[in-house]
């Protein structure tokens, strides 16, 4: 974000402020919120997670003597009569890119202090999320209905059934987390939690701030992420 | 509830000289940058429940840690004198059947790794330190951390509810290989299995929220003055063993995940077409290997997060002690650090005689030779530190040199294994027992103890019997040391491990009088403990006083305003640092150390090199 | 004081114990001496930095141990020392890695002559399969196994029909022969060891997976199952008898091979039994395939 200013200590660009910023004191990313920090390093350990799941997807996809199902047959939505392949995932990831759209401006009217703006665009966001959601459990029902189950697949290998489930169900739970924090948000935002040199809220007893918008803001963002290379896993491959 | 967010210990806002730098009367030798943040506002609890149970302060939540790691760590270690007990005396007592060994065995291993270890350095002296020793009040987020040690409680009251169970806790073996794992003929693989897992996915989960802690402290929330390279090695070993935390439990979590389907609802993940006791099993297609990969993919770092840690605190205990300067600071960095990233290239070097494909057994065993070096260059320091030093031989130095011996003893053994053809005889034998006690289940102990000698005073204010202590420590490494040395030997002529019963083979039979030496050991050892506890008790009542750092150390945790350490840590102002904190007997200095926050205008006259 | 000497006497007694121990190795019976002589040299080069570190430490603590007057000196660094003690240590593991690395790649390349085994494991016990004259082995799934057909064999691959069915836990060996010991299992994991060849390998239910050694030494030796496979994994093992070419050809003759075993049987039901099993192979998702 905007370059802070610190007394003291002048920030370089690149390598060189890099190094400068790590053999100084006090803090290692200068300007940066701890929760901002907490974030990013939150993050990487969840790309871990997830990076362990689609590894395993890989392997077992690999590894799985049975034919792996075709995706674009499997994931078809029927529209006006004709099956149109990835039609429901397409929809989807739209849904969910633009909240991730609409977060971005969250945070901007954020710093702006525009609390209206602020407070609608993080509504709209779960909203989002919430389609995205109720999108996926439509998509669930699909596949059961068909007979796909966690432990069997009448189109081919169990295991598609299995990764399908645990992976789309893992993020699924992650949006779905983000979502109940988006409502939470809103509502803190409208209540003005995060003006005026902030108030004590629950939960954590800290004094709130605009930065927390940001901050979910970033799980949000990574969640989208995540679904890109969930839907390129199993729906493009 | 407001009124206790009031400005009342006086802290809550520096002082503008504090903000601004050092006032004109100190010359510029002393200067150091202003603060870039305002004071961390704290919460202070008013009621028993906020101020003791449910408390935010880092260092009531570090005992907190502690306390409930040593419980395990007891049950762990009631465990270990039963499996001693039919090891070496089979038949002896008459309940131990094959089904409750095992059951013995895993959840001792796993107990002591995890649970015991792990908990013990991070959550505990983690906790209680890193805001100490970087010059912070607290944790960044003190209500995190509050959950992540409910979480961590949580976790082991799953776990202890395993025994009690219906067909008791799992008896897989701390590494849950399936297929065996989760189907009948192993102990405990219906609800103990299931439970195991749960614990481990909250004890994940919990020590991510104290893990952020632990990072975002270091890199984020350092006094004034106080560099990276300024930290004490205890910070650097306990920071840079929570990143690997942080990025070896997803592999957990996620195998933790997949077994729980597998077992719960049946999917193959890790279960390939099995036939049992005549009939096809309902699984397919899966990878038992897939699930070893993501096991050592967290175990291996696993072993190092409870290595690190150690290495880190007997730096600063053996430079304290010995009155000396480390040897090497920047290069102790970059072992810790190196060691760290390594170990994430190691893993397979469990699995060279797993069934994967052998010519991955190349890369890794030379990765994991690599790692020797870095290590090595640690033990070269540790005993460089004590060279030309001043060596104080108290119960705390004794400690670490009985960390010494046996550190390099197990990493020693650790070297053959590596080498992946010799690793090939020796291989799930009694030399990898051997080796990993050595190395882990000692190594790192004798560590705690010294710490617990070491920072007694620190955290209540009295000093621990040193009469007491030495008897404790000669128990401890004389006898632990005679079980895991000639355990080596059991592996040589081959006897595998996790073996209920082993007289039936000629060339066992002739190690039926060492197994039952190692086991007398091992009673010994066990009730050595019961010296520190006593030791603990009697000094909490009657013990004498200790007075202001009684070690003549220079990190920052001796020197707050008040001993033990009020919650905010430092009184009414941060202290500002000035040095790194190994400056010991400097020439030209009228003590034998000059404490981090003393400013270099008062030391003028001393050789300093680094500040 | 008293710490230094205690230090030196487990120091000592450790060397003493190693030198007189009554344990040690069992006879090697197989051709994998280069693991022994790694051993030994990792054992020298370990145990010599092992008790080099300690003496060095137990002298500190005699020379250096606490003196009100003394000083301590103050270096926080040494950077030729540092540097000199990093070479040296890299030469050592360099000097352990290569000799190991070395007959690792003898240990995964197995020699165009050895013979097949097929070991199956299933909890808790061994039976073993050899080729029969066409020197191949017929390919396996685990679904087929039954009391008919013990190793799983599929009925319709020609090479499978005389293949040697050893269906006790003891198999016997020629001497001076190398053999290549495929695993299998049919439910957990399992490990075929015989200490006195040194050589183990995990048989993985699923995959099947392999090692080989040569035994040289005649006699009988046991096998222990060296992977935990479950409450019997300590009571599961085995015997291994290495004979002379002549005592092993006759014993050779003496065992039955699967079409011996499928004459045994009535042939219509064994027809039926094939169709049927035919149909759920198609069902279940299984490869094993070497
Ligand atoms: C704290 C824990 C800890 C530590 C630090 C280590 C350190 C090392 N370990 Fe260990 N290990 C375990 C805990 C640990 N291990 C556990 C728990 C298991 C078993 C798990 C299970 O299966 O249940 C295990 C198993 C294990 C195996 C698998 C064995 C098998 O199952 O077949 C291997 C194989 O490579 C191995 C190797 C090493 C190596 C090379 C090191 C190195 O890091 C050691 C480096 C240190 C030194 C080398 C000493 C100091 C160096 C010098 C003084 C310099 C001079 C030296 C030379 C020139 C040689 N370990
Ligand atoms: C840190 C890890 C740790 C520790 C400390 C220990 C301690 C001990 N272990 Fe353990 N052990 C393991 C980790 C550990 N073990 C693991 C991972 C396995 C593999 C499991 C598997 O195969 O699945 C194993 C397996 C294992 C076996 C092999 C079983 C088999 O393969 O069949 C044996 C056999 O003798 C054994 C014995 C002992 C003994 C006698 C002790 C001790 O009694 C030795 C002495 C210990 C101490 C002196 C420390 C005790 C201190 C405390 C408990 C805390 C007290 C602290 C305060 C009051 C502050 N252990
Ligand atoms: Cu079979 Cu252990
Ligand atoms: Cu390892």
């Amino acid at each position: 974000m905007s370059d802070p200013k610190i007394d003291g200590f002048e920030l370089k660009p690149g390598f060189r402020g890099m190094a400068s910023d790590t053999g100084s004191d006090q803090t290692m990313f200068k300007g940066v919120h701890w929760g901002k920090a907490m974030m990013w390093i939150f993050l990487l350990s969840d790309t871990f997670v997830f990076s362990c799941f689609l590894i395993a997807y890989m392997k077992g996809r690999g590894s799985t003597p049975v034919e792996w199902p075709n995706p674009s047959e499997v994931f078809a939505l029927e529209a006006f009569g004709v099956p149109v392949p990835l039609l429901l995932i397409a929809l989807m990831t739209f849904v969910l890119i633009t909240s991730s759209g609409t977060m971005a401006l969250a945070v901007k009217y954020g710093y702006e202090k525009n609390r209206k703006m602020c407070g609608w665009l993080v509504l709209a966001t779960a909203i989002g999320g919430l389609t995205f959601v109720g999108m996926q459990a439509y998509e669930w029902s699909k596949l059961i209905h068909e007979g796909v189950r966690p432990w069997e697949n009448p189109f081919g290998a169990a295991q598609f059934g299995s990764f399908f489930f645990m992976i789309t169900g893992f993020h699924g739970t992650h949006v779905s987390i983000g979502v109940i924090f988006l409502f939470i948000y809103a509502y803190k935002v409208f209540a003005g939690h995060y003006e005026n040199g902030g108030k004590r809220g629950w939960f954590t007893t800290m004094k709130g701030d605009y930065v927390e918008i940001e901050i979910l803001g970033l799980y949000w963002h990574f969640v989208d992420l995540v679904w890109v290379f969930i839907f390129a896993f199993f729906y493009l491959w | 509830m407001s009124d206790e967010y009031e400005n009342k210990s006086g802290y809550q806002a520096q002082s503008s000289e504090t903000l601004t730098g050092s006032a004109g009367s100190t010359p510029d030798i002393d200067y150091v940058r202003p603060a870039e943040l305002p004071e961390q506002d704290l919460y202070h609890g008013h009621t028993f429940i906020t101020k003791w149970v449910f408390c935010q302060d880092a260092k009531v939540i570090g005992v907190q840690y502690f306390l409930t790691a040593v419980f395990t760590g007891i049950v762990g270690l009631i465990l270990s004198w039963l499996m001693r007990l039919q090891l070496g005396f089979p038949g002896l007592a008459g309940f131990i059947t094959a089904e409750h060994y095992y059951q013995f065995v895993t959840m001792h291993g796993m107990i002591m790794v995890v649970y015991f270890l792990t908990a013990l350095f991070l959550g505990g002296f983690g906790n209680y330190l890193i805001p100490l020793m970087v010059g912070a009040r607290d944790m960044v987020f003190p209500y995190v951390n509050m959950l992540s040690f409910w979480m961590f409680f949580v976790a082991v009251a799953v776990l202890m509810a395993s025994f009690f169970v219906p067909g008791g806790p799992t008896g897989a073996g701390w590494t849950l290989y399936p297929p065996q794992t989760i189907l009948e003929g192993t102990p405990g693989s219906g609800m103990g299995i299931l439970l195991m897992l749960v614990s481990l996915a909250l004890f994940v989960i919990g020590f991510t929220m104290g893990g952020l802690n632990y990072m975002i402290t270091v890199l984020q929330a350092r006094t004034r003055g106080m560099t990276l390279m300024r930290m004490p090695l205890t910070v650097w070993g306990i920071f840079t063993a929570t990143v690997l935390a942080m990025l070896a439990f997803p592999a957990l979590l996620v195998s933790a995940i997949m077994m729980t389907l597998d077992k719960v609802i049946g999917t193959s993940f890790f279960m390939p077409t099995i036939l049992k006791a005549g009939e096809v099993l309902e699984y397919g297609g899966g990878s038992p290997i897939l699930f070893q990969h993501l096991f050592w993919f967290f175990g291996h770092p696993e072993v190092y997060i409870v290595a690190l840690p150690a290495f880190g605190i007997v730096s600063d205990l053996i430079s304290v002690h010995a009155r000396k300067n480390i040897f090497g600071y920047r290069m102790m960095v970059w072992a810790i650090v190196g060691i760290g990233a390594l170990s994430f290239f190691v893993w397979a070097h469990h699995m060279y005689v797993s069934g994967m494909n052998p010519w991955f057994g190349f890369f890794f065993a030379t990765t994991t030779l690599i790692i020797a070096v870095p290590t090595a260059m640690k033990v070269y320091n540790w005993i460089l530190t004590l060279w030309r030093g001043n060596i104080r031989i108290n119960t705390v130095m004794l400690w670490c040199l009985g960390f010494i011996v046996t550190f390099v003893n197990g990493g020693i053994t650790g070297i053959f294994l590596g080498n992946v053809s010799v690793d090939v005889p020796l291989s799930d034998t009694y030399f990898v027992v051997a080796h990993f006690h050595m190395v882990m289940g000692i190594a790192p102990v004798m560590v705690i103890m010294g710490a617990v000698y070491h920072w007694f005073p620190l955290i209540t204010g009295r000093l621990l019997n040193e009469t007491l202590g030495k008897w404790h420590f000669w128990a401890t490494f004389l006898g632990a040391y005679s079980i895991y040395f000639p355990m080596h030997y059991l592996g040589f002529i081959g006897v595998p491990r996790r073996y209920y019963e082993m007289y039936d083979s000629p060339y066992m039979t002739s190690a039926v009088g060492m197994n039952e030496f190692i086991s007398l050991a091992a009673f010994l050892v066990g009730a050595a403990q019961f010296i520190l506890i006593f030791n603990i008790i009697k000094t909490l009542k009657t013990g004498k006083p200790a007075p202001k750092n009684p070690w003549k150390a220079n990190s920052l945790e001796w020197h707050t305003s008040t001993q033990p350490p009020e919650h905010g840590n430092f009184g009414e102002r941060l202290p500002v640092v000035h040095r790194w904190p190994y400056d010991f007997s400097v020439p030209g200095a009228k003590d034998d150390f000059i404490p981090q926050t003393t400013p270099p205008s008062e030391v003028v006259h001393t050789k300093v090199e680094k500040t | 004081m008293h710490a230094g000497i205690i230090f030196f006497l487990v120091i000592l007694g450790s060397i003493l114990f190693h030198i007189f121990t009554p344990w040690y190795w069992t006879d090697i019976a197989s051709n994998w001496k280069g693991m022994d002589d790694t051993i030994t040299l990792t054992f020298w080069v370990g145990g010599g930095v092992f008790v080099a570190v300690c003496l060095f430490m137990i002298y500190c603590v005699f020379k250096y141990s606490y003196k009100e007057d003394r000083k301590a000196e103050y270096k926080p660094e040494d950077k030729k020392l540092e540097k000199i003690l990093t070479v040296a240590t890299t030469l050592g593991v360099a000097a352990l890695l290569a000799p190991g690395l070395i007959i690792w790649n003898q240990y995964v390349n197995v020699p165009k002559n050895s013979i097949e085994i097929d070991v199956m494991a299933w909890q808790w016990g061994w039976q073993y399969r050899l080729p029969g004259n066409d020197g191949k082995l017929g390919t396996t799934k685990v679904v087929n196994i039954n009391d008919d057909n013990p190793f799983g064999i599929n009925l319709d691959d020609p090479y499978g029909r005389d293949d040697v069915m050893v269906q006790s836990d003891i198999i016997n060996l020629e001497n001076n022969r190398p053999v290549k010991i495929l695993l299998r299992s049919v439910d957990v994991l399992h490990n075929w060891y015989v200490p006195q060849f040194r050589a183990k390998m995990d048989a993985v239910p699923g995959v099947v997976t392999y090692y080989w050694f040569e035994p040289n030494k005649v006699g009988e030796y046991e096998v222990l199952c060296a992977e935990y496979c479950g409450v019997g994994h300590y009571a599961m093992r085995g015997g291994v008898e290495v004979q002379d070419p002549n005592s092993y050809q006759q014993w050779l003759g003496e065992q039955e091979t699967f079409s011996d075993l499928l004459a045994k049987q009535n042939k219509e039901i064994e027809t039926k039994k094939v169709a049927k099993n035919n149909s759920k192979i198609e069902k279940v998702i299984y490869k094993e395939e070497k």
